[in-house]
């Protein structure tokens, strides 16, 4: 716990340093710290409650949505937006939920992946709603004690609190009566049930608390890209770029999305003059190479090896 | 007082086998009932249907002054049903400690508080000395231990053991009886289902005897034993 | 009268469209069937045909179905190599492992198409792309017309293939029961490698059927082909040929019925809508008998 703390202060300054060092670099900044969310958030579900979701571009698009739509047609400010956002991400998660969670494994991942490209074909022809197609430019942002949000500075802050935040959320999850729900509900429903946990319900908790949180990181990416296209922000390949950031990290572990996100944004990054667009073939490399090789994913594996360490160690000493 | 627990005419059905068939029981508070049967008896599906894993197909449950027929299992647990299960299903990623603290925080929502009742749970039987091992490292005899624990920390009022003796050697198996003896004389009511005879007699008040989804018998543990239908039983098919 | 014709018009799309998903859908449920994997990069494998019948086509201008002499052993090739380099070690893995790993080839795959042949659409244009036999006012487009006759041909050696010889019963009794055709002495690793890498082959050959018809884009395409393929085969019944003919069948009417009669922008939408209802209320599928859930 109290290492948890002190590396959630540790990302903190490192990340109120990082624009002084990298000034130019902001634009990554942001995207690490937006996937580093995005993927602690999906963990919770996908880790934690061990549910695969590769749907949840569907709520990044639901906070990017909200944010441009809110202030473009209703001059309403973007922490209003987001507020109503993640309303509405935690109502549809429950729905979505209710209906797929009495399947199991890769039946309930292909199930996120239809929903998810239902809500795209939505957000894609309804012109009434979204701005259809041609996607929604957004024109105006209100200047709270005069900070320009159109700013990259302002919204690398933004991402840094909502980083820090979903890790400080996580890091109380992974402690808490919740998060021991969650971890006996993915390693064996019978004897969570014995345990007296409702399966089915943990599992809507893990659904709905990832759902709202992927939406506020959604609402800043918004207000990063400020246009926006649905057939992009809803796109099946941001739900699994998402997914795989956890995955490749370390599946229901604290800092493995991190550490994912810093990861493979930066080799992204690395790798851009060189595959240009291609750079999610990195995603693909990587994630054969921890299945094949790190099953727990980069976190996972470094904490199952230290447990057993430390367990060998006590009971020698 | 009412019965601790309280089963009529429990009939479950897969597909066209009837593997419980019509069977009833009742536990006393403080009581242990032994459930002994042949292989494939259906010993534990009346177990499970009882404690709500199985769908029943006919049948009343009753717990202390409540209905659970209709209930989900995390419901009866919530109520006080505790169980192990025949085939031990530790929460392998899990540390010892946190195996059994998923049970301790059902009464106990405060982690500290919940902390400290998985670890007595722990020294009950004695696995305290390897809290934070991963389970998935226990040797069989350890993980019996440690399913006892888990079903122990969410404080039933009913314990269920689904042969929780099976495979223990002779020490093992002595300090198992001796356990389950203290924890009736604690005040739990105890339904056992267990091969081994030695256990069932040293430890039951009353016996039901199942055999292909029937009860052929029912009595004291001297009772039961000298019954011929019940020797006929197991010659019959072991 | 001229509703009549325009139902019958979009009732013969739909079949014609329905009989190459199901091409797809056979692939992949054979696959299943044998090896409980849902391979996700099923669709990019069909990509990788249309891109094999393009490159031919631009080269040496061949027509696409020539370049099946390149793209069957090619397919073949590269999926008993990937079963055997990456399937293989993770078979008793959880099945959602399998399922992270094929994206991974997916990604793969799709991105090197990217790189290789950047990121606009490709086509082949074929002479008699534009022909179209006349059934009274109902047309029937020639394209599709082969298309269909293809994959009746290939679901027919299928058939024949899985019936009625050893290698096709060693096939199914390892898709029935896998421990029990180990005990009989059935070399079940070998017959998964021999399995992904047929599977691979008609994924081919629905792409190169494809390729007159609809535009390859690299990452984008094999993505929907391979969720189509999902909604073929949870249709008609998982881990079944003839259902996955069915499935196939039926995605196309619902595609093209929906869109005639709804609204054409939710086409895609109405499979999937289905293959929800399915999946959640029958997931024996339509026609299957019910299957052990995995
Ligand atoms: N999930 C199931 N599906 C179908 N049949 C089952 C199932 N569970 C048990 N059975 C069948 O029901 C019958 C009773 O099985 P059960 O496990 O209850 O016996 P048991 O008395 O506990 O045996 P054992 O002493 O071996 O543990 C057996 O014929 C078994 O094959
Ligand atoms: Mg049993």
């Amino acid at each position: 716990m109290i290492r948890h703390l002190i590396g959630l202060l540790v990302l903190l300054v490192a990340g109120l340093v990082y624009p002084w060092i990298f000034p130019s670099a902001l634009t990554v900044g942001v995207t690490i710290l937006l996937f580093a969310g995005w993927a602690t958030a999906w963990d919770i579900l996908g880790g934690w409650a061990g549910q695969v979701s590769l749907g949840h571009a569907s709520f990044v698009g639901i906070g990017a949505y909200f944010v441009a739509i809110g202030a473009t047609e209703y001059a309403l400010a973007p922490w209003w937006s987001i507020l109503m956002a993640i309303a509405v991400a935690a109502l549809l998660s429950l729905a979505w939920g209710r209906l797929t969670f009495k399947l199991h494994g890769p039946y309930f991942t292909l199930s996120t992946i239809a929903i998810a490209e239902i809500l795209r074909l939505i957000a894609i022809n309804e012109d009434w709603l979204t701005g259809g197609a041609t996607g929604v430019f957004i024109d105006w942002m209100p200047t709270p004690f005069g900070i320009d949000l159109f700013a990259r500075e302002a919204q690398y802050y933004l991402a840094l609190v909502f980083a820090v935040g979903v890790m400080a959320t996580i890091i109380w999850i992974s402690r808490s009566r919740f998060g021991y729900q969650l971890r006996a509900v993915r390693e064996d429903e019978n004897s969570a049930m014995a345990a007296g946990i409702d399966p089915t319900r943990t599992k809507l908790k893990a659904f709905m608390l990832s759902a709202s949180l992927t939406a506020v990181g959604g609402g800043i990416y918004g207000m990063m890209l400020s246009f926006l296209e649905p057939h992009i922000l809803f796109y099946l390949l941001l739900s699994v770029q998402i997914a795989l950031t956890g995955i490749i990290g370390g599946r229901g572990t604290i800092w493995g999305p991190l550490v994912g996100a810093v990861l493979l944004v930066s080799a992204g990054e690395i790798f851009r003059t060189s595959f240009a667009e291609a750079n999610l073939l990195i995603y693909g490399i990587l994630i054969l190479l921890v299945i094949l090789f790190l099953p727990s994913g980069i976190i996972g594996e470094f904490n199952r090896r230290l447990t057993r360490r430390l367990y060998a160690r006590r009971a020698q000493g | 007082m009412p019965d601790a627990l309280k089963a009529e005419g429990i009939t479950v059905r897969f597909g066209g086998v009837v593997a419980v068939d019509n069977v009833s029981l009742s536990l006393q508070p403080k009581g242990i009932l032994g459930l002994i049967g042949p292989n494939g008896a259906g010993k534990t599906t009346l177990f499970n249907a009882v404690t709500g894993f199985v769908p029943m197909d006919s049948g009343k449950v009753r717990f202390f002054d409540r209905d659970v027929s209709s209930e989900p299992p995390y419901k009866r647990a919530q109520a006080g049903m505790g169980r192990t299960f025949q085939t031990e299903r530790p929460f392998e990623e899990l540390t010892v400690l946190e195996n059994v603290l998923v049970s301790a925080f059902l009464k106990e929502p405060r982690r500290k508080d919940a902390e400290k009742l998985a670890m007595e749970m722990l020294k009950r039987v004695e696995l305290d000395d390897r809290y934070d091992q991963p389970a998935g490292d226990l040797n069989l005899a350890r993980r019996r231990r440690l399913e006892l624990a888990k079903a122990l920390a969410i404080q039933p009022r009913v314990l269920f053991l689904d042969e929780v003796m099976a495979g223990l050697n002779p020490p093992a198996l002595r300090e198992m009886i001796g356990l389950v003896r203290r924890l009736s004389q604690e005040g739990l009511a105890i339904l056992m289902v267990e091969h081994i005879m030695e256990a069932i007699i040293e430890l039951s008040d009353h016996v039901i005897v199942l055999a292909s989804g029937q009860k052929i018998a029912e009595g004291t543990p001297q009772e039961v034993t000298s019954n011929t239908q019940v020797i006929e039983a197991y010659l019959g098919t072991e | 009268m001229a509703e009549l014709v325009s139902l019958l018009q979009n009732l013969s799309n739909g079949l014609l469209i329905g009989g190459v998903y199901a091409m797809i859908g056979v692939g992949l449920t054979l696959i299943f069937g044998v090896m409980r994997t849902i391979n996700f990069a099923h669709g990019d494998f069909v990509v990788m045909g249309m891109y094999t019948a393009f490159v031919f086509n631009m080269i040496l201008g061949w027509d696409p179905y020539f370049s099946l002499l390149v793209a069957l052993p090619a397919g073949f090739l590269m999926g008993v190599l990937l079963e055997r380099v990456v399937l293989a070690p993770i078979v008793d893995k959880p099945h959602e492992t399998s399922l992270l790993a094929t994206l991974g080839i997916s990604l793969i795959i799709g991105n090197a198409l990217l790189l290789i042949f950047g990121g606009e659409s490709k086509s082949v244009h074929v002479d008699y792309a534009s022909m179209a036999l006349s059934l009274g006012e109902v047309k029937i487009s020639v394209i599709l017309l082969i298309a269909g006759g293809v994959t009746a041909l290939v679901i027919g050696g299928l058939y024949l293939l899985l019936h009625y010889t050893e290698f096709g019963r060693s096939i199914r009794a390892t898709a029935e029961n896998r421990l029990g055709a180990e005990l009989v002495g059935i070399n079940t690793r070998r017959i998964q490698g021999a399995v992904f890498g047929l599977g691979m082959m008609l994924a081919m050959t629905a792409g190169v059927a494809l390729i007159p018809l609809l535009f390859a884009t690299p990452t984008a395409t094999g993505p929907i082909l391979t969720l189509k393929a999902f909604v073929v085969i949870v249709l008609g019944g998982l881990g079944r040929v003839g259902a996955a003919v069915a499935g196939g069948l039926v995605l196309g009417m619902v595609e093209v019925m929906g869109a005639a009669y709804i609204a054409s922008a939710y086409r895609d939408a109405y499979g999937l809508l289905f293959f929800l209802i399915i999946l959640l209320f029958k997931p024996e599928g339509l026609f299957g008998r019910s299957v052990k859930r995995v």
